[in-house]
């Protein structure tokens, strides 16, 4: 141990140390090229590649998606605030903050009472300014986040009526094909859940063949929660893995008594079993 | 005009700094020069914030260019109570590509600290609180029981186990990992310093299930010190009802002559992004290098790849620091980051110059 000690201190080995690191240093240089990824360092197509405006969708792409996520994501997500694309608004609009429960993080048609503009202008009670380290964003990007606040803060003003309780987001989404089974289908809706209704909806996972599109799917047992910290999310979580192959969750509602918001709305075009919310996807490379 | 004033108000903050001057929150390369745990210095077993009877002496008579005389502050309150403080202010420049250049004068934080002994050598009470800018805060307060045999118990709130406490919260792997000394936790920790070994386990709430009404956090970690280098492993689960993380970590540090070495590399698979898992790796390599007492060079070279699934994402950062600690109590930063990643984000391509005065009592 006395001769390591003798080594590691000596200046040459100091030298030669240093010489590795700066070679590693320079052979790691591998900063990505960004070659087929959008601004977000996402795969072009993933998501839509929308100019910044005062929507959500938009908003998401150019803010929360490629600023905030980096930290604000995940299991570890600061203050339970998760800024990706699957959970953002359900974890913003109308949800109390964490640091000052007595104000809402997103507050439609308010935007000076709403936590995250207080906490992009610098001017919440408590913590950092946001985005952490900065930079901060420029006037003219915050207000546009304003704007989309002041106009109520919709998910998506074109094809979501904020008076309408209704299916808003899914993940999967209707179509994906996943390299592994996920761990639970989650089903984002436009209002809060009335979690009394749930034990009366029929919410089934289903296994299904899709060259025998008429025959009805093999059930697969899964608990469905509605999560305490987001009431607008339903969580399908299936009880066994699902490995290779087709499934689907079907939201049926064959008389009227499923799923409602907490105003006792059915879900939008959903009401006596004629539309059932079919979500479709694939695990693995099955065709 | 801007840029002149901007100039000459960091040039002002240098001056003022040398003329009145302090030194750091937690830095880890000390430890690795002086072969010390983290509780050889600061009165949490796991580093950071408030400074022990040790690390109050060594940030006076070791650490400055100018060491203090006998008699200074000690951080003793009688016999019962010690008392702290830290505070970060500075100058600093942003450039990110196609826009407008932001320089700025910011009072970063000030934090105090207070530890009571309750009963000597066992039982304490420890609060961290954040009292500027903006409302009080308060960062850690927990309780705090040990005895001879090397075992402690702290309940509360407080900071994580899990790698390198790092001064910089901004670095890849605590940014990334989310653990860091803006988001403490709340639960239990218990942890084992005796010997070559630093073990700490914890149970917390989990940062990400703050609004939740159940989940958790299991985050602990290991770390064998030896003379001249160590080595440490760390691990999290973290489960949440909107999916969940896992985190694994080696760090170690290793002391040449004047230099002194620290490496983190750790990996996290979540399942918050749905419909699939995404899978990080991060790390960073840093060199301090004691060009002479009080004199610190510190060079960083971190690595970030945001999904390993996809190619060509991958984010580097490179920082040069030069610290200067002319008298007890008191530190000067200056460093610049140049950030490195996909061309067509600018954030990620950004540079930041700065200057920091830091002192601590």
């Amino acid at each position: 141990m006395r001769r390591f000690s003798a080594v590691v201190s000596s200046p040459l080995f100091v030298c030669r140390v240093l010489s590795g690191i700066f070679w590693a240093a320079i052979l790691s240089g591998c900063t990505g090229s960004g070659e087929g990824l959008d601004n977000s360092g996402r795969p072009l197509g993933e998501a839509a590649q929308l100019p910044l405006s005062a929507e959500f969708d938009s908003i998401q792409a150019h803010i929360f998606t490629p600023i905030c996520s980096v930290c604000h994501a995940g299991g570890n997500a600061p203050e339970g605030l998760r800024l990706d694309a699957a959970n953002s608004y359900n974890l913003l609009v109308g949800v109390a903050s964490t640091q000052q429960p007595s104000t809402l993080r997103v507050r439609p048609g308010n935007p000076d009472s709403s936590y995250i503009i207080q906490k992009l202008e610098g001017t919440a009670a408590f913590g950092e300014r946001m985005p952490f380290g900065g930079p901060y964003l420029p006037a003219s990007t915050i207000a546009v986040v304003r704007q989309w606040i002041t106009e109520g803060a919709l998910r998506s003003p074109a094809s979501v009526s904020a008076a309408s309780f209704a299916l808003s987001t899914t993940a999967p989404q209707d179509g994906d094909v996943l390299e592994a089974g996920p761990a639970q289908v989650m089903l984002g809706f436009t209002r809060d859940l009335d979690t009394n209704r749930i034990a009366t909806a029929d919410i089934r996972l289903q296994r299904i063949d899709l060259d025998d599109p008429q025959a009805l799917g093999a059930a697969i047992s899964a608990t469905v929660a509605v999560p305490a910290s987001n009431p607008r999310a339903l969580l399908v979580i299936p009880g066994e893995p699902l490995v290779e192959g087709h499934y689907r969750v079907v939201i049926a509602d064959p008389y009227g008594v499923g799923l409602a918001d907490l105003d006792g709305r059915p879900l939008a075009g959903h009401a006596g079993g004629t539309n059932d919310v079919v979500i479709r996807f694939t695990v693995g490379s099955t065709r | 005009m801007s840029a002149r004033i901007g100039w000459l108000g960091a040039a002002l903050v240098v001056l003022l700094s040398w003329a009145t001057a302090q030194p750091v929150r937690a830095e880890p390369y000390l430890a690795v020069r002086q072969d010390l745990k983290c509780n050889g210095c600061h009165v949490n077993p796991t580093g950071g914030g408030m400074r022990n009877d040790f690390g109050t002496a060594f940030s006076q008579h070791v650490l400055p260019a100018k060491p203090g005389g006998a008699g200074g502050w000690s951080g003793k309150v009688g016999d019962l109570l010690r008392l702290g403080g830290n505070l970060r202010t500075g100058w600093s420049s942003m450039e990110v590509p196609d826009q407008n250049s932001r320089r700025r004068f910011d009072l970063d934080e000030v934090r105090l600290y207070a530890d009571f002994t309750l009963i000597p050598q066992q039982l304490a009470v420890y609060v961290d609180q954040r009292v500027a800018p903006g409302s009080a805060q308060t960062q850690e307060a927990y309780v705090r029981y040990g005895d001879s045999t090397g075992w402690y118990l702290k309940g509360g709130k407080f900071y994580l186990p899990f790698g390198w406490r790092l001064e910089d919260d901004t670095a890849f792997v605590r940014q990334t990992t989310g653990i860091n000394m803006a988001t403490p936790d709340t639960g239990v920790e218990l942890g084992y310093e005796s010997g070559s070994w630093s073990t700490q386990i914890a149970l917390t709430q989990g940062s990400g299930n703050a609004q939740a009404d159940s989940g958790h956090q299991v985050v602990g970690q290991a770390v064998w010190v030896q003379p001249l280098w160590r080595l440490g492993a760390a691990a999290s689960f973290t489960e949440s009802e909107l999916g969940d993380r896992r985190m694994a970590g080696v760090f170690a540090g290793l002391h040449t002559g004047p230099v002194s070495w620290l490496g983190e590399v750790d990996f996290i698979r979540d399942e918050g992004f749905l419909p699939q898992t995404r899978e990080f790796a991060v790390a960073i390599g840093e060199l301090n290098w004691m060009v002479r007492g009080g004199h610190n060079l510190k060079l960083t070279a971190e690595f970030f790849d945001a999904d390993r699934d996809v190619d060509e994402n991958e984010q580097n950062r490179w920082s040069v620091v030069y610290e200067v600690t002319p008298l007890p109590f008191m530190q000067i930063r200056v460093g610049h980051r140049r950030y490195e990643g996909i061309p067509q984000n600018d954030l990620q391509n950004r540079r930041l110059t700065f200057v920091e005065l830091h002192g601590f009592f």
